[in-house]
């Protein structure tokens, strides 16, 4: 009898239980084993570089911001960099300081969510609840100091927009107390763990070669053995003062980086406890003085409007990579000509399209989990109907939710219209 | 610092690592335009136009320069008369600072033709995938050529981020603009 083999193709998302953002992988598979990964994009596109074309460079602050929940100040900050580039703003240096600080904050926050994620995949999930206990206090920290949980708006260009006062600053020396208690109890789980190791040793591993040519970035980068950190080889702002260098897999496990999932989770533990320290260290050294360049915002909008005259690049390491922004102005005009962010998902997501070959359908989603993707939500729905497509609106949908909450309960009361803006009017 | 004016401005200053990059590149292209721009924190970046007959080999030159070259962003842009695609490059980045390197090739619109550079570095199809669909630039020997962000029932021959009448179309907005100005009909940007 011959043995017939055969492949066989799965779409896997965009909605999928185990990917928390909108994504499509089209797999090929042999039995479990993944032969070839196709990866479609566009489930969140949202055409904020088309709707930046009609806004001014302080509007375009706040669109970047909003851009990604978890990394909304990397975005801030990265297209201050760029337009203070091109307009040549220096920026005061107790600005700085506090960008590092609320920046480092962020990182904390972010690679606590991440790890998590990782755990709560492998089905783990009192690790999950430990961990994001813990980044509670992170967040109200930001919150405390910044007035808000996500989105923070520190960052404005030319400085910073609130100062860190004595009382903010006994609130951060508290947060860093407290993780430094915490930080071992969660380094122990992730590093000694038998549980862990055995799920994420060798899954999903992205060689040197494929990490190069695919360009990737930030902690995927750094567990393939790419030492590469954006905040150190730009010398950005005050963070060469503050002694930063990469991490890499082998300052934390003592081994070489074999570029899993267990080295890029490895690189977080190492950045956590680095920006403890990196947030220590600028409080310490803070000197005073001015938080702004300009004073207003009408004055900076003005001055924008003479400055901007050529092209800006800004480059930062956000808690997933490294994040460029470019940004190409004209002396007169109000707005960008041009503004392109690149997030660092992007390049990470290739290459771990390529890491996965070869490995078991069961590791997938760990392994996508493991670069810490960040797209967002998705705006609307197409429909195929009798062979023809259709595409749903907010307003459809709410239309036919409202018609099938009466066919259930004809006696039903209140008012079905929306409260506020939806997407669709 | 150094106490002594005097020496500061007689000193004679070793040419930093982009200083020499720009150089060099300078030497193997002389249709290039190199320049080094230093930003106000002391940041200094390579620009480079290069024409797109001579694109290709520069980047070829470039992973010749640095095997581990990182190619960390392709900008497509709308320039009026011409369409421009722009890569970031980071090199020497095994200590600080790494030289950060920018490619600029610009192409008439009515032959918006630049050669592919995916054998080169292999994650520049991704951004050329979106150049080719936001701006329409044309790849030549590009490996994929499906769209990468816009659905695949997006109309043929528009290009969200042209600023000329290939862009979207006054009938293709719906609800845009600023939320004040939604209320009073959304047409106006």
């Amino acid at each position: 009898m011959t043995k017939v083999e055969y492949w066989v193709k799965i779409p896997f998302g965009p909605i999928h239980p185990g990917l928390e953002e909108p994504e499509k992988f089209i797999l090929t598979l042999d039995g479990e084993r993944i032969v070839d990964v196709d990866v479609k994009l566009g489930y969140n596109l949202r055409g904020i570089q088309w709707i930046a074309m009609r806004r001014n460079y302080i509007q375009i602050m706040y669109l970047a911001e909003r851009i990604c929940g978890i990394c909304s100040f990397s975005h801030n900050h990265t297209y201050t960099r760029a337009v203070e580039e091109a307009a040549g703003i220096e920026v005061p240096e107790r600005a700085e300081y506090i960008r590092v600080i609320i920046g480092e904050l962020e990182r904390i926050h972010s690679h606590l969510l991440n790890l998590g994620v990782l755990a709560h995949d492998i089905g783990y999930d009192t690790v999950l609840h430990l961990t994001w206990l813990a980044r509670e206090k992170v967040m109200d920290t930001l919150e405390a100091v910044a007035g808000n949980r996500v989105n923070y708006s520190m960052v404005t260009i030319g400085g910073v927009r609130r100062d860190i006062d004595e009382k903010r600053r006994r609130i951060i020396l508290d947060m860093i107390k407290y993780y430094k208690e915490v930080f071992p109890q969660i380094e122990d789980i992730f590093l000694h763990d038998p549980t862990i190791e055995a799920r994420f040793r060798d899954c999903a591993v992205i060689s040197r070669r494929v990490a190069m040519e695919q360009g990737a970035v930030g902690p995927t980068g750094r567990g393939s053995g790419i030492r590469d950190d954006a905040r150190w080889s730009e010398k950005l702002g005050v963070y060469p003062d503050l002694g930063i260098k990469p991490v890499m897999p082998q300052d934390v496990t003592g081994e070489r980086p074999r570029g899993d999932v267990f080295d890029r989770m490895a690189v977080r533990i190492g950045e956590l406890w680095q920006s403890l320290e990196l947030i220590e260290h600028a409080l310490d050294q803070m000197p005073d003085g001015k938080i702004k360049a300009f004073p207003k915002d009408n004055v900076l909008f003005a001055k924008l409007r003479l400055l901007v005259d050529g092209e800006g690049i800004g480059r930062y390491e956000a808690p997933r990579g490294e994040l460029v922004h470019y940004v190409r102005g004209k002396k007169g005009s109000d707005k960008p000509l041009r503004w392109k962010p690149r997030e660092p998902t992007f390049p990470n997501l290739f290459a771990v399209a390529e890491g996965v070959k070869g490995d078991q359908v069961a590791d997938f989603v760990v392994a996508v989990a493991s670069i810490d993707p960040c797209l967002s939500c998705t705006d609307r729905v197409a429909v195929v109907e009798d062979g023809k497509k259709r595409v749903l609106t907010e307003k459809d949908l709410l239309k036919a939710s409202i018609k099938k909450t009466r066919e259930i309960n004809p006696a039903i009361k209140g008012d079905p219209t929306p409260v506020g803006f939806g997407c669709s009017r | 610092m150094n106490d002594n004016p005097v020496n500061e401005a007689n000193e004679v200053k070793e040419p930093t690592k982009a200083q020499k990059v720009a150089e060099t590149i300078a030497e193997h292209f002389p249709n290039a335009q190199v320049e080094v721009r230093v930003n106000k924190w002391g940041r200094e970046r390579v620009w480079v136009r290069i024409p797109r007959e001579d694109y290709k080999a520069l980047m070829r030159f470039i992973k010749e320069l640095d095997g581990e070259a990182h190619y960390s962003i392709g900008i497509e842009q709308d320039l009026g008369e011409e369409l421009g695609f722009l890569s970031h490059l980071a090199i020497h980045y095994d200590d600080a600072p790494a030289v950060s390197l920018i490619v600029d090739v610009r192409v008439p619109k009515d032959d918006p033709v630049i050669p592919d550079i995916s054998d080169v570095f292999p994650i520049a199809t991704q951004y050329e995938r979106e150049a080719a669909e936001m701006v329409g630039i044309v790849f030549e020997g590009i490996p994929d050529r499906r769209r990468l962000f816009l659905p695949d029932d997006f109309p043929e021959g528009i290009y969200p981020l042209r600023l000329d009448d290939k862009g979207i179309p006054e009938e293709m907005v719906h609800n845009a603009g600023h939320p004040y100005l939604i209320k009073k009909g959304g047409k106006r940007a």
